[in-house]
């Protein structure tokens, strides 16, 4: 009887769960986190007078981050939702709306987002442009160290060339910092735990996507 | 303020580039800061109004 009804409560607990991140795309974004603090600090400490030797570790860890987001890309474009990432009509026509309400104006009321909003999605756009533009710059610059796989050739590429490749890591690197800021910020902020506690334990309550997300733009029981 | 960081070349003439100014990074910082805090001036007042509303 005591096994009936703890299975009956666990159906029930289950049913009132809605998956919104599975373990491979959590693990992507702690190990994701992780490769990016440590690039960050590799980079940057030295550079505001932390000295260590830190060319080691920031070169293995870029690979490793080369690899992770490889296998995120080919993960979103063939078993994930691909487009629920992408800024749709619908996003554009509710983040009108919603500037519309905020500063006073009548109309039609913002509608609910799908798994994502289009703030969510502009802050993918740009991680996803400074880190691959980092990750395209960094596997240039292991032509210039020698490692155990291979020797170093710096010549493949003229002085200015060089010059240039160093640029785009060096700022993309920087807008880094500003954009982990702002994404440390959210995850924080009472109004976004939600989303924050869904990255640990996978789920929300169905409250919360009742609440938060149209059922129409985000069909999380069919998933 | 400089954008870049330049080198001299070895081999004379001009200066060679090198690489983003690092004297740009305190920016980055105050970026992400005044994001964070314009956000959350926004929130909070914007809050208030909705609380009045009720």
């Amino acid at each position: 009887m005591a096994v009936t009804q703890a299975n009956i409560s666990e159906a029930g607990a289950a049913s009132d769960r809605v998956t919104r991140h599975l373990l491979a795309d959590r693990l992507y974004h702690w190990l994701m986190a992780a490769c990016v603090l440590t690039l960050l600090a590799t980079a940057f400490l030295p550079i505001i007078g932390v000295k260590f030797e830190w060319l080691g570790l920031h070169w293995m860890t870029g690979v490793a981050l080369s690899a992770l987001v490889l296998i995120h890309i080919v993960r979103a474009v063939i078993w994930q939702d691909f487009w629920a990432m992408m800024i749709d009509r619908a996003d554009l026509r509710n983040a009108w709306r919603r500037f519309a309400q905020t500063f006073g104006r009548k109309g039609a009321a913002p509608g609910k987002p799908g798994k994502y909003n289009v703030l969510q999605k502009l802050y993918h756009a740009g991680i996803a442009v400074l880190v691959l533009s980092i990750i395209a710059t960094g596997l240039l610059m292991l032509l210039k160290i020698d490692t155990p796989l291979w020797r170093r050739n710096p010549y493949v590429l003229a002085d200015y060339q060089w010059g240039w490749i160093y640029v785009v890591h060096g700022f993309a690197a920087m807008g880094l910092i500003t954009m982990v800021m702002i994404h440390i910020y959210f995850a924080l902020r009472p109004d976004e735990w939600r989303l924050t506690r869904s990255m640990f334990r996978g789920w929300m309550t169905r409250r919360e996507f009742e609440e938060h997300h149209d059922r129409a733009r985000w069909a999380a029981d069919e998933r | 303020m400089q954008l870049f960081r330049y080198s001299t070349s070895i081999y004379g003439g001009s200066d060679v580039l090198i690489g983003a100014s690092w004297d740009l990074l305190p920016w980055f910082v105050l970026a992400g800061a005044v994001v964070i805090v314009l956000h959350a001036v926004f929130k909070a007042a914007t809050s208030r109004r909705t609380d009045r509303i009720k």
